[in-house]
């Protein structure tokens, strides 16, 4: 071969290679699989999003979309550990917890190219603070809070910006779960040209108004009908990843996006809180070649039986406490006997079985109140009250109740669902089997039920909290402190125990590792004197095909639309 | 069209209008008597938050101010905004579906009317020969199935079936938007009201066919096309058209649970939605509609009785 010809073929050889690496409509995905042309993701939802608006976003639904069109100083990676978005790091924070220093980055922008300073920060936060929406209590540990949720100040006064790329925040107490509260939604940075130039109230109804800072934007929607997202060209954040489309059809009910998945026109069911049927569930989990396609999450719901410790509730630890007075440490049994009949009384197994598709949709309770796999889970099988024990319930049950005088009116109240009604005729039929006792089933719509119960008007009705973010903090302030016991407020068993409000004091101005502890401890305290009857922890089904990859569920959020690819199919 | 149709119209058109003012002022009264809001959610509920949003909403004052500002929108258009989905006027929103609807409800008719007339035609003029017997099982079974149990098959069929079928090939793409997407939710909806109009048409059609004027026809010479059609098929579509009326307001009603099984954005769906989601001024919305769709229907048919016999006028 001549020198000429040689040289001929390595340049050949060499282009070749080039040509195989760079050229092709088809890239290499993670450990070495193609991406598919077409990278749109295409899922259904049942209802449409009530709002996108950061400091309005409660529901599920509505979180899966707005964690993807807004960011934050902090947010959350898939593992729901903090990471940082506008901030460079973590904030300086003072020797006594109470002043934050926050710094951020020079090169963070909305969609529309403005940049993203201080005072946009400030005017996010205190936007939030003064809607006072179901999560406006993120800013309630800053100074100011109370009379800008109030509306007497517009700006909470412990707020301030020292330059344009720095913040500090004055707590009134130490915080330390804080951080955790501004990882989630209702801290995103949002425009306020935007806001005030669409209006307050239907900004983020169109796509060129709903103006962000995350990765993703709106880019069509027609009300109860669809919407649809594409990543931010150029977004400082770094990479949106390989998805080039997102396209919600809404209105799908279960059965038929499962039906629709089946046949291709869906890439997943189960995103933004939309799981298949349990019917579809166990009929995946019975099918070989069907299985692989369905990942079974644990979800941050647990549910419970509640039992009234006010009023006239039977299970109260005295009759007529009044709601915010203290419930514990009045007599001897403070009315335990009773709940623990009741508690011990349900076959946890039998329930999920017969109630949640053969577990399809649940798994039973055994670690406490905070659900399994977040922080303040007391741990597998330490929940004593969970195991069933047929005759020391009906022992406990007679010595409580001997004429059977205290259940004579009582009714298991519960907000009415097909799911909510099997579990609801399990319990009864249980109790009834293992107490010999009938309780009436009082179903009702939701509104009425959460009206009733924060009133403290049910002794005995169906309680469940699924957890806004990994602190135990969200679950004891909502739920279980003397505050949240008053009428009106979260606590609907009425429990208030003030050395256990004092624990949780402490812990939350401390930081997680070192307040692990004592929230455990306090997890115990309410499994001690058997404050509700944990039936069973909640979970979340996807059904993904083999061809997407990087979707997933991490027991609070959907997994970030930057990690998700469509491969070659 | 004469004077006295003009005037019959006319006066039906403000029955319409009552009926309807007066059925959404009872659901109205009725929803705002409900304990609760749809404002109430898991999280503990911020009093002076839900005080802004029900404010904002016009909740907070007495229910006969709240309905006379209710009416007065009412009569501009203006059906008010979504209690649950912020930002969403109900008026657009109505007007969208309400084309989905119709296009639906439409469409089923279509197949309603042709299926059910020309087998029904062709039944009573081939009495008891195969053709008869075959297409009189058939409405048997039409009309004893649900339009649920026959969306649920046809689902089955069409989606996975076809699908697995086809190794992926052809199916039925549930949703909205494409021509395709229409005939299989228009057969569902369609199919048992076919078997009733069937029905009716056989046997009006047999009546008929037996009268004098219609054996002179045959005995004339006449074809019999021109004998069926021209002659028998025109006194036989009178109770047919009686009964097109509440055809129709089955399928505006029926619709609702082809919508949610197909997954059809329409006025339907919405309708149970804003219930489940005590979305009350949705409610009302839909509910001011259905009314005023279903009269509208009613009076339609009532104006095609004086086409088919000249005899009745208004």
């Amino acid at each position: 071969m001549t020198g000429i010809r040689f040289k001929s073929l390595v340049v050949t050889v060499a282009a070749a290679f080039v040509a195989m690496a760079c050229g092709g409509n088809n890239t290499t995905g993670t450990g070495g699989a193609e991406l598919a042309a077409d990278q749109t993701l295409t899922i259904p939802i049942q209802d449409d999003v009530q709002t996108l608006d950061p400091g309005h976003v409660q529901s599920g639904v509505d979180i899966t979309f707005t964690t993807e069109m807004f960011a934050g100083l902090y947010g959350l990676d898939n593992s729901n550990k903090i990471i940082n978005m506008i901030a460079t790091g973590q904030p300086d924070v003072s020797s006594d917890g109470k002043t934050y220093t926050f710094h951020m980055r020079k090169d963070a922008k909305f969609w529309n190219g403005d940049p993203i300073k201080s005072s946009d920060v400030l005017y996010s936060w205190n936007r939030a603070a003064a809607l006072n929406d179901a999560y406006a209590t993120v800013f309630q540990p800053v100074v100011g809070f109370d009379d800008t949720s109030n509306g007497k100040t517009k700006a909470m006064s412990g707020l301030s910006a020292t330059d344009d790329y720095t913040v500090k925040a004055t707590l009134t107490d130490a915080a330390g779960y804080w951080m955790s509260e501004l990882a989630i939604w209702t801290a995103a940075v949002v425009s306020q040209k935007a806001i005030t130039a669409a209006g307050e109230d239907v900004w983020w109804t169109k796509p060129d108004t709903a103006v962000g800072a995350g990765p993703f934007k709106m880019t069509e929607r027609t009300a109860k009908a669809s919407m649809a997202f594409q990543p931010v060209a150029n977004w400082w954040g770094g990479s949106t990843g390989a998805l080039k489309n997102i396209k919600v059809e809404i209105g799908v009910d279960q059965a038929s996006a499962v039906k629709k998945y089946e046949a291709g026109g869906y890439d997943l069911v189960g995103m933004a809180n939309n799981g298949p049927g349990p019917d579809d569930i166990l009929r995946y989990k019975a099918d070989p070649t069907k299985q692989k396609e369905e990942n079974i999450y644990p979800a941050a719901r647990t549910t419970w039986v509640n039992f009234g410790f006010t009023g006239s509730s039977p299970f109260a630890p005295k009759a007529g406490i009044t709601p915010g007075q203290p419930t514990a440490g009045l007599s001897a049994d403070d009315g335990k006997s009773g709940r623990n009949a009741f508690s011990l009384s349900i076959d946890r197994a039998a329930l999920v079985d017969v109630a949640c598709s053969k577990g399809a949709t649940c798994t039973a309770a055994t670690g406490g109140l905070i659900a399994k796999g977040l922080k303040g889970y007391v741990g597998d099988g330490k929940d004593p009250n969970a195991v069933f024990n047929a005759s020391t319930a009906k022992a406990d049950y007679t010595k409580w109740d001997p004429s059977g005088s205290k259940i004579a009116s009582l009714k298991y109240r519960y907000n009415a669902s097909a799911g909510n009604t099997k579990i609801a005729q399990n319990l009864q039929s249980q109790w009834k089997a293992n107490l010999g006792i009938n309780i009436d089933l009082a179903p009702s719509d939701f509104p009425t039920l959460i009206a009733d119960r924060n009133a403290k008007k049910t002794p005995l009705a169906r309680g469940s909290w699924g957890a806004d973010y990994d602190h135990p903090q969200d679950w004891f302030d909502n739920l279980w402190t003397c505050d949240a016991a008053k009428v009106g407020h979260g606590g609907t068993e009425g429990y208030c125990n003030p050395a256990m409000d004092k624990t949780l004091a402490t812990a939350n101005a401390e930081s997680i590792d070192k307040a692990i502890p004592s929230y455990q401890q306090a997890g115990q305290t309410l499994i001690d004197d058997n404050v509700d009857a944990v039936l069973f922890y909640g979970t979340q089904t996807y059904f993904t095909h083999t061809y997407v990859q990087g979707a997933g569920f991490n027991s609070l959020y959907d997994f970030n639309w930057q990690g998700i690819k469509i491969l070659k199919h | 069209m004469t004077r006295g149709t003009l005037i019959y119209i006319g006066q039906r058109l403000l029955l319409i209008t009552l009926t309807a003012l007066i059925v959404s002022s009872i659901v109205f009264i009725g929803v705002h008597q409900l304990p609760g809001n749809a404002f109430l959610s898991e999280r503990s509920p911020n009093p002076s938050a839900e005080q802004v949003l029900v404010h904002h909403y016009g909740l907070d004052r007495p229910w006969p101010v709240q309905y006379v500002s209710w009416l007065t929108g009412v009569l501009h258009g203006d059906l008010g905004e979504s209690l649950v989905n912020r930002g969403v006027k109900i008026t657009p929103l109505v007007l969208r579906e309400a084309r989905v609807s119709a296009t639906l409800g439409f469409w089923a008719m279509v197949f309603t009317i042709t299926l059910g007339m020309s087998l029904g035609i062709l039944a009573a003029v081939k009495q008891n020969t195969l053709l008869d017997y075959v297409a009189s099982f058939c409405a048997v079974i039409g009309y004893s199935m649900p339009s649920f149990v026959t969306a649920t098959f046809l689902v089955l069929l069409t989606v996975t079936g076809f699908f697995a079928w086809s190794g992926g090939l052809v199916y039925e793409n549930i949703g909205w938007g494409k021509p395709e997407q229409i005939p299989v939710p228009a057969i569902s909806l369609g199919l048992l009201p076919s078997a009733i109009i069937f029905r009716l048409t056989r046997a009006s059609m047999l009546e008929v066919i037996r009268q004098d004027y219609v054996r002179t026809a045959w005995a004339k010479g006449l074809r019999s096309r021109i004998v069926i059609i021209r002659h028998a098929l025109r006194n036989a579509l009178i109770p047919v058209i009686t009964i097109l009326g509440p055809i129709t307001t089955g399928v505006i009603t029926g619709s609702i649970v082809i919508e949610y099984i197909f997954g059809i954005p329409g006025l339907g769906k919405e309708f149970i939605n804003s219930i489940a989601n005590r979305d009350y001024n949705v409610v009302i919305g839909v509910f001011t509609f259905y009314a005023i769709l279903v009269g509208i229907a009613n009076l339609l048919v009532d104006l095609v009785y004086p086409i088919l016999d000249p005899r009745i006028r208004y």
